[in-house]
């Protein structure tokens, strides 16, 4: 029997004290010990929650707030950023970073006790903790390019927390309740500022740059951190206030395609994994966007929530190689990159893995994943038109994947041209955490051969497990249908490069819409304080000259020596103020009659 | 050092003590950067004409699955999915189109390593090591700065 206040607390809330104290432990040795063991005992706390109550809460100023709350939504998401979180501290062991640990930790718990929450406040206040303690990950970098990167990050999403905040104000004021019941239309009162504020954290298209931006310029470990809960957060955020919104299906149909174009010019790999994670997001996002119509209602948010928790291993696992390969040789831009399989292969192998696994092979997590929504979407295709087009939006984008991730990451970077580098394997640590992450894909991805286990372990835990367990991804259809799809076009791959068509990796830097304020923003600002250190002085003295005209004239008129001084009645200039006082005198009469 | 267990102990520890050594040998980088592994996991990538083997196999594979599609009676949700190798002309002229696309998007949005003044080193977090590449040489500017 668990003592009742271990059963109210928050795993979230345990990692972030951990994460605090190991940030001020100097012994490395008890400082590692700490973040790999509270993971563990979160999910341990986790494991024991009972589901649909609130487990602890507080009423402050008539605001009912609940810390802890666990229902089949938020389970899968809390689970799959522990076992981020577990993954994350093994894989930093090789370093002797307090703030990194510490922050690491505490972001990590703040994603959780974020997830966990209740009540609207509570979620705001744990949005803006993984804001706050997500930047030092990109800091830790030490590099000026991760400063200022770092300062555009914290700004976007502080907005993000600010936005949130006023929509939880108009919520309040006009409903009287912080509850999570979801919207039913982006008209109620504070929906759509909402809406906005999940969106910068979801890096919806236009908002999105901020992601490209800092997580490449993370250090080895921090980027690794970074790519398992910030977006997944708000991800979970939608598909607990937002489902069913016709918005979210063509915005996530959007994010699926437009990365794709970037990444295949993208030289710098982390940043095409960053372009990659948009794209991932674009599927659940636009899965959570079918959730709510029709058939393909459980169907929908199963799919989003088993992408979420496959995405979250697999893509951790491709940050973590590339992690690797910048320790070893100091670079991941593909034009610099190429034969590291001679020196580090265990690398490569789990590299391949996470590539096969996010383009969704079979026997891989992302299939068992995907398959569900591209079916849900399937679903609603059959009585709505536009819904096809989604599906096929959806097809290209699975396409574009496995050329990004599936094939470019591993190929320019283990194969491809030998760049001639020659290096030691990643250390024991690192390898370690690949190689877990690589068992969870392939364990996740696997038929139940065992029942309980393989794909089936994970949609018992699906929002609806019910409907989860009825469907059957290894059919024949499914399988053959993916493997034309992927085979053809991996067959397109080895002729366009046979024939000389496919871009070679050049260096350079690929523009977005980050252009916008680190160009233009930036040159207007430069320009308006340009014209304003010319036009200043200019203006001061102008101001100056009409001042003292106008004090000269009105002295010629009213001093003693002045014009209304001389001549006429005597003391004019008093005659004159009391008729003006007369008249202000009269008018106030009048008016307050 | 002789390999010969001494008389009295236990023959399985030789046994456990090659497998550990074998096993710490598989694990080292030798002096010339290779890793014993490479050769076990991908060595066939080293294949003479391993272009030419991965090309033809990948076409042999493409059409195989197209046959495959025709010989089965898929039942597809939407209708026109149900077409032979709809799937794999898609995701070939999806993959080429998105590749082909890179051409003009590259000379349209690629720039300068130091376009916004950035350009630097690698994290600091990098392996001890290794003599960081352009950790040496400052960018020529700053973001922000004038």
């Amino acid at each position: 029997m668990m003592p009742a206040f271990l059963a109210a607390l928050n795993p979230g809330w345990l990692l972030i004290a951990v994460g605090l104290i190991a940030m001020l432990l100097p012994v490395r040795a008890v400082r590692q010990a700490m973040t790999i063991g509270a993971p563990l005992a979160a999910i341990a706390l986790l494991a024991l929650a009972p589901h649909g109550v609130a487990l602890s809460g507080v009423e402050v100023v008539g605001l009912d707030l609940v810390f802890y709350k666990v229902d089949g939504l938020n389970f899968i998401f809390g689970l799959a950023f522990l076992i981020a979180s577990l993954l994350n501290a093994i894989y930093a062991m090789h370093t002797n970073d307090r703030i990194q640990d510490g922050m690491a930790l505490a972001y990590a718990g703040a994603a959780v006790a974020a997830t966990f929450a209740g009540d609207l406040m509570t979620l705001f206040i744990f949005w803006e903790i993984t804001a706050v303690t997500s930047v030092f990950l990109v800091l830790q970098a030490g590099t000026r390019a991760s400063y200022f990167a770092s300062l555009r990050y914290l700004a976007i999403q502080v907005l993000s927390g600010v936005l949130l905040l006023d929509g939880i104000a108009y919520v309040h004021r006009y409903t009287g309740s912080l509850s999570l019941d979801a919207f039913t239309s982006l008209n109620e009162p504070g929906a759509l500022i909402i809406f906005i504020a999940f969106g910068i954290k979801a890096a919806f298209p236009f908002l999105h740059n901020w992601l490209q931006d800092s997580y490449p310029k993370a250090s080895v470990v921090g980027a690794v951190v970074l790519s398992a809960f910030t977006t997944k957060l708000a991800v979970y955020a939608f598909a607990r206030m937002f489902p069913g919104q016709d918005a979210l299906i063509w915005i996530g149909a959007l994010m699926t395609i437009f990365p794709v174009f970037f990444a295949v010019i993208e030289n710098d790999l982390r940043r095409v994994l960053a372009y990659s994670l948009n794209n991932q997001v674009g599927f659940m996002i636009c899965a959570i966007g079918i959730g709510a119509a029709g058939i393909g209602n459980p169907l929908a948010l199963n799919g989003a929530s088993a992408h979420a928790f496959a995405h979250i291993i697999y893509k951790a696992l491709l940050f973590m190689s590339m992690g690797a390969v910048l320790y070893r040789t100091g670079t991941t831009k593909a034009s610099e990159l190429g034969g590291l399989y001679k020196s580090m292969p265990w690398t490569t192998l789990f590299c391949i893995i996470g590539g096969l696994s996010i383009s969704a092979f079979p026997l891989f997590s992302g299939f068992i994943a995907k398959s569900l929504t591209m079916s849900a979407v399937a679903y609603e295709g059959v009585s709505d038109p536009a819904m096809v087009i989604v599906w096929l939006m959806l097809l290209f984008a699975s396409a574009g994947v496995l050329e990004h991730s599936g094939i470019k990451i591993p190929f320019f970077a283990f194969f491809a041209h030998d760049s001639g580098k020659r290096v030691k394997e990643a250390p024991f640590n690192m390898l370690l955490a690949m190689g877990m992450a690589a068992f969870l894909c392939i364990a996740v991805g696997f038929p139940a051969l065992v029942p309980g286990l393989g794909y089936t372990w994970l949609y018992a835990l699906l929002p609806y497990p019910i409907e989860a367990a009825s469907y059957k991804p290894f059919t024949l259809d499914h399988v053959l249908t993916q493997m034309q799809l992927l085979v053809l076009a991996t067959f397109a791959f080895v002729l366009l490069r046979r024939f000389r068509l496919y871009p070679a990796e050049k260096p350079g830097i690929i523009l977005d819409t980050d252009w916008l304020y680190r160009k233009a923003g930036l040159g207007l600002a430069v320009w308006a304080n340009t014209v304003w250190a010319k036009l200043g002085p200019a203006m001061t003295d102008l101001f100056r000259k009409a001042s003292a005209s106008t004090y000269n004239r009105l002295e010629a008129a009213f001093s003693p020596r002045g014009q209304l001084s001389q001549g006429g009645l005597t003391g004019g200039a008093a005659i004159w103020t009391a008729v003006v006082l007369g008249v202000v005198l009269l008018m106030s009469f009048v008016t307050s009659q | 050092m002789s390999d010969e267990t001494p008389a009295g102990r236990d023959a399985s520890g030789r046994f456990v003590r090659r497998a550990a050594e074998k096993a710490n040998a598989m694990s080292q980088t030798s002096r010339e950067g290779i890793h014993p592994m490479a050769k076990v996991l991908f060595g066939w990538t080293e294949a003479r004409n391993i272009g030419a083997i991965i090309f033809w196999g990948m076409a042999i594979l493409s059409v195989a699955l197209i046959l495959v599609d025709l010989l089965i009676k898929r039942h597809e949700t939407l209708d026109f999915a149900n077409s032979t190798g709809f799937y794999g002309l898609w995701g070939f002229g999806a993959f080429t189109f998105v590749v082909l696309m890179g051409w003009p998007l590259g000379h349209l949005l690629r720039r300068d390593e130091n376009y916004y003044g950035d350009a630097g080193g690698p994290p600091q977090d990098i392996d001890p090591d290794i003599a960081a590449p352009g950790a040496s040489a400052p960018p020529r500017r700053h973001e922000g700065d004038k």
